[in-house]
């Protein structure tokens, strides 16, 4: 405790240093003078008093030298009197602070704002108890069923984990799904998260207000439990964190539920990207979703499965106990009918299912696939390239900064400061520099971030990422700029103290610095050239990625003047049959309204990446005839061929004819076509489907289609078969696509009223063009595309001015032996071509490392591009241009002044 | 026997056990009545005793306080606090037990 006290007030000593010698000085006055007058007092001369009360005193320097000591903390006050000297130096050279924060805080802002995404999304443990233990389950290899969302599972699989897994302690499950909800009278769509019982007690949540589900209360009877949670942040926003609302009833797709409590405030889920509104017992998923209610499906792969680990057990060993329960599980599965006549091989590849398993410490989110982890380390990896660039254009900077202070730095080493002294004053110097560049850079990233998450996909979800820093993002900030302090501190201030004290003393005027500083900077503007090719190389790949992927045909023309938008009604309540009709009627209203040409509709929406997937069965064909029948689905309405622009090759449309309760007729696309059934017209042949076990193969093919895109452009064209909306056993969401031939913008509001005239609650959502869908599809390429390009072209433009400042400098040390030559007659030309060759040769260096680095580099990227090869001759050619003609740039100014210098002036001038 | 000098931490406990009898005492007056009590047989320059009150005081074991002198000069009074009082019993008790080991070893044994 005293010591810390101690400790406390030594803290305060180092600012009050001059108040307190004062008072000592004070102190020992006064009893001087006391001791003196106790000596006359004995009897002494005043003299004599006065040298023996000295005496006594003890030396008076080395008193104040101890006392002062002890009264504060004699680093740090050193340290402070080194950061006041740094300061009064930095003010002193404006133009080169100025220059250096602006590159430290461009580069550190940067790197900030990707890291704190990168953080958000997938480093940052989630807000739960012990997140460590937290593991997600699921099955790779053939499902021979319907699939929705990545690393899905059915939820009999989830049970069969939860039963029978020995090496969890929880076992759960969740699954994201869009509703409606109405609360005194006014509907809105929220996203809900259908969970299981124990979901709250596994994460060892608890809640706000009344309570979290739990598996006795709320996992116990298919379709049995109406409850409620609200998440804390929509109790707030929607219900104005009124307590009193726990118990209340409110409508979830129409349907009475009570809302039983609210969760903790700060946890937003395992999905750190997405967070939902409400929480619902996943046995309520009938009635969550209506017209789909595959709880007991097997085939149905739709809900993500986590679990957290018993202590003792690690992944491996869990994994070991998960394997056995999968081969049973599908042993079993293999003796349902549906799948009892599947060829041999598909059989031997569906027992070989494995079941894999990742910490989900950090949550999971659509954003943490293998090609969004790898578009983030790139992009980490580019800004960070970037920094490094930075960096040693402050180092260049220094290096210059130090030739111009050695005469400073000489003087104070004769006058006895120590070299290690001054070292360290130097890098408090740049570290001074690199904090303060840092906190402007938070600054910056926060905006930066601002304009990132815009482009990031979000599968019709609000993404929940906060682009404000806090103490992670804080401390990897500050971290960062201490790293980089070092990394442009060292070497300059290292080569600075090396002077040589007698000349660096006698030379007068502007010094420029040895040949050893001259060596160091070309060997940094080497190493930044090399740098920006690999940045530049990087975002040429990216770039030309993204221009393949939005030229791809789509297959639907003109996507410009087609409008979409999207209803669900049958999360209004709306039952299977008024929604056929609701549908069927809104196409025919909006048919009437000016400028429409043509309306059409379908279940799943196109070129937003989702997708549903089946097996087809062919009349006439054994199962076992070909092992891949794996087709691509969806339901669309009559005239949904004409709206997208997609001419029928054979056959006929859908008409008001189609209709009912199973799907009796399909149209397939031409891939499909050529696929499965060759040269042979499949127009009057029929078709089954997996998903309904044990059916008879009988859909009629009434026609062909041409192709088209359906995830998009990345995906391809797919087999896929059409069938009809209005024979649809499901129908609960529809997207309409609308053919104007007036410019879509004032077209929004009308078709929004047509939709309010049918039903005024009914909310619509996702209005779009189709080439703002694909704009949207495309946006994390966009992303990488738009930000390597940036971190390139900010590269090369620090790079040049590094060639620049390197190519004035050795101008100016060699302006006596340039007069030389032009007084004995060389031409300014040769003296031109003499500074660009130069230049040249510091290009050819840093191409020479940079082409080999981006040769071994790229191919880490190659999941990330589309249409061009990691190893792209017209990429590089390109990349190298850009810093050719930025070499040029860089050259000519420096070159021009060496071709200007006056003879008569250079020789006199020593 | 010679004057000696003191060492620091021995020093400082004087300096706690004086004022606890003496009551509130500046620099000088401490240096001298330590000499006194001492029996003349240590000498103290009061210059060492400054960095070691500076000490006593940031740890808030005394207290210093300007005031005047019985013949009216301005001096710095230093005074003992409560946690100096404990301090000082606890530095006491450490002292006696540390003095009767060192006594137990250089006297003659008497068992023996």
């Amino acid at each position: 405790m005293s010591t810390i006290r101690a400790l406390l007030s030594r803290l305060a000593g180092v600012f009050n240093q001059a108040a307190k010698d004062r008072e000592l000085q004070e102190e020992i006055d006064s009893n001087l003078q006391l001791h003196i007058e106790d000596c006359l007092r004995s009897g002494m001369t005043p003299e004599e008093a006065r040298r023996h009360a000295l005496v006594k005193l003890g030396g008076l320097v080395s008193v104040r030298e101890s006392c002062r000591d002890r009264r504060s903390i004699p680093w740090l006050e050193s340290g402070i009197r080194d950061l006041r000297h740094s300061l009064r130096m930095l003010r002193r050279s404006p133009g080169f602070t100025l220059i250096a924060l602006l590159l430290l805080a461009l580069g550190i802002g940067a790197n900030t704002a990707i890291f704190t995404l990168l953080d958000r999304l997938m480093l940052r443990p989630l807000p739960v108890k012990d997140p460590d233990q937290l593991v997600m389950i699921w099955t790779t290899g053939p499902h021979l069923g319907s699939n929705q969302g990545s690393r899905s599972s059915s939820y009999p699989m989830y049970q069969d984990f939860e039963e029978g897994a020995e090496a969890f302690s929880y076992v759960f499950c969740r699954h994201f799904t869009p509703l409606s909800v109405s609360w005194e009278g006014q509907a809105e769509r929220v996203m809900g998260e259908l969970v299981s019982g124990n979901y709250f007690s596994a994460l060892g949540l608890g809640a706000a207000v009344g309570r979290v589900f739990s598996s006795e209360e709320d996992d116990r009877v298919y379709k049995g439990h109406p409850a409620v949670v609200l998440s804390h942040q929509y109790w707030v926003a929607r219900f104005a964190a009124d307590p009193a609302v726990v118990g209340k009833e409110i409508l979830v797709n129409s349907y009475p539920m009570v809302v039983v409590g609210v969760s903790a405030a700060g946890f937003t889920g395992v999905d750190p990207a997405r967070s939902p509104q409400i929480r619902v017992p996943i046995q309520m998923k009938p009635l969550m979703t209506p017209g789909s209610d595959n709880l007991g499906n097997r085939r149905n792969q739709w809900i993500q499965i986590f679990a957290r680990l018993k202590p003792g057990f690690t992944r491996e060993s869990a994994l070991g106990s998960l394997e056995a329960l999968l081969s049973q599980t599908l042993e079993r599965e293999i003796t349902e009918p549906a799948l009892r006549d599947i060829p041999r091989s598909l059989r031997e590849r569906f027992l070989a299912r494995k079941v894999r398993m990742e910490s989900a410490a950090s949550g999971y989110s659509h954003l943490q696939g293998t090609s969004q982890r790898t578009m983030f380390a790139t992009l980490m990896a580019m800004v960070g390239l970037v920094l490094l660039i930075a960096c040693f254009n402050v180092a260049s900077l220094l290096i210059a900064r130090a030739a111009a202070r050695q005469k400073e730095v000489a003087v104070r080493l004769a006058i006895g400061a120590s070299r290690g002294q001054l070292t360290r004053q130097l890098l408090i110097e740049s570290m001074v520099l690199s904090l303060t560049g840092a906190g402007l850079g938070l600054v910056l990233s926060a905006g930066l971030l601002w304009a990132l998450l815009g482009f990031l996909p979000t599968n019709g979800m609000l993404l929940t990422v906060s682009p404000l820093p806090d103490w992670r993002i804080f401390a990897f900030t500050v971290g960062l700029a201490l790293l980089t302090g070092l990394i442009f501190g060292l070497a300059p201030a290292w080569q600075s103290v090396r002077v040589d004290l007698s000349s660096a003393l006698k030379s007068e005027g502007a010094i420029t610095g040895g040949a050893g500083s001259a060596r160091l900077r070309r060997g940094l503007v080497t190493a930044q050239v090399a740098f920006s090719f690999l940045l530049l190389a990087g975002a040429g790949l990216f770039v030309k990625t993204l221009r393949n992927l939005e030229q791809t045909d789509p297959g639907f023309h003109d996507i410009e003047h087609l409008v979409t938008f999207q209803i669900d009604p049958a999360r209004n309540g709306y039952s299977k049959p008024r929604v056929k009709n609701f549908c069927s009627l809104l196409q025919d209203n909006i048919k009437s309204l000016p400028y429409v040409k043509s309306v059409g509709y379908a279940w799943i929406p196109v070129l937003t990446g989702r997708e549903a997937d089946w097996d087809m069965v062919i009349e006439g064909r054994a199962r076992s005839e070909r092992d891949d029948t794996q087709v691509w689905i969806n339901c669309v309405s009559p005239d949904y061929w004409e709206t997208m622009g997609l001419g029928l090759i054979d056959g006929r449309d859908f008409d008001r004819r189609d209709y009912g309760d199973h799907f009796r007729v399909a149209i397939v696309n031409r891939e499909c076509a050529r696929d499965f059934f060759g040269n042979r017209n499949p127009v009057g042949l029929h078709i089954g489907f997996d998903t309904d076990p044990g059916a008879t193969p009988d859909i009629e093919i009434v026609g062909v289609v041409e192709n088209a895109l359906n995830e998009g452009p990345r995906e391809g064209v797919r087999r896929q078969v059409f069938l009809p909306f209005s024979q649809s056993s499901f129908p609960y969401a529809a997207s309409f696509y609308v053919r104007t031939s007036a410019p879509p913008g004032p077209m929004y509001s009308a078709l929004r009223g047509k939709v309010r005239e049918l039903d005024n609650a009914l909310p619509v959502y996702e209005m779009k063009t189709l080439r703002s869908q694909l704009a949207e599809t495309l946006g994390a390429e966009r992303l990488t595309a738009t930000l390597s390009t940036a971190f390139g072209g900010l590269a090369t433009l620090i790079a040049a001015v590094g060639l620049y400042g390197v190519l004035a400098l050795v101008i100016t040390r060699r302006t006596r032996e340039i007069g030389l030559r032009i007084a004995l007659g060389a031409r300014r030309t040769t003296i031109l071509s003499m500074v660009l060759t130069d230049a040249f040769g510091m290009l050819g260096l840093g191409l020479g490392f940079g082409v080999p680095c981006a040769y071994l580099l790229t191919r880490y990227v190659s999941t990330l591009l589309f249409g061009v090869t990691p190893i792209d001759a017209w990429t590089a050619a390109i990349a190298a241009a850009i810093l050719a003609a930025a070499t040029i740039l860089a050259g000519v100014l420096p070159a021009r002044r060496a071709g200007a210098i006056d003879p008569m002036q250079a020789l006199r001038h020593d | 026997m010679d004057k000696t000098d003191v060492w620091q931490g021995t020093l400082a406990l004087m300096v706690l056990k004086t004022l606890e009898t003496m009551g509130p005492l500046h620099g000088y007056g401490l240096a001298r009545r330590i000499e006194q009590t001492s029996g003349n047989q240590l000498t103290v320059l009061y210059g060492t005793l400054y960095p070691i009150l500076l000490k006593l005081e940031q740890e808030g074991h005394i207290l210093g306080k300007w005031g005047q002198s019985d013949n009216n000069r301005k001096a710095k009074y230093y005074s003992l606090t409560r946690s100096g009082r404990k301090h000082l019993a606890s530095e006491t008790k450490r002292w006696e037990q540390r003095t009767a080991i060192m006594g137990r070893f250089l006297s003659p044994s008497e068992e023996a």
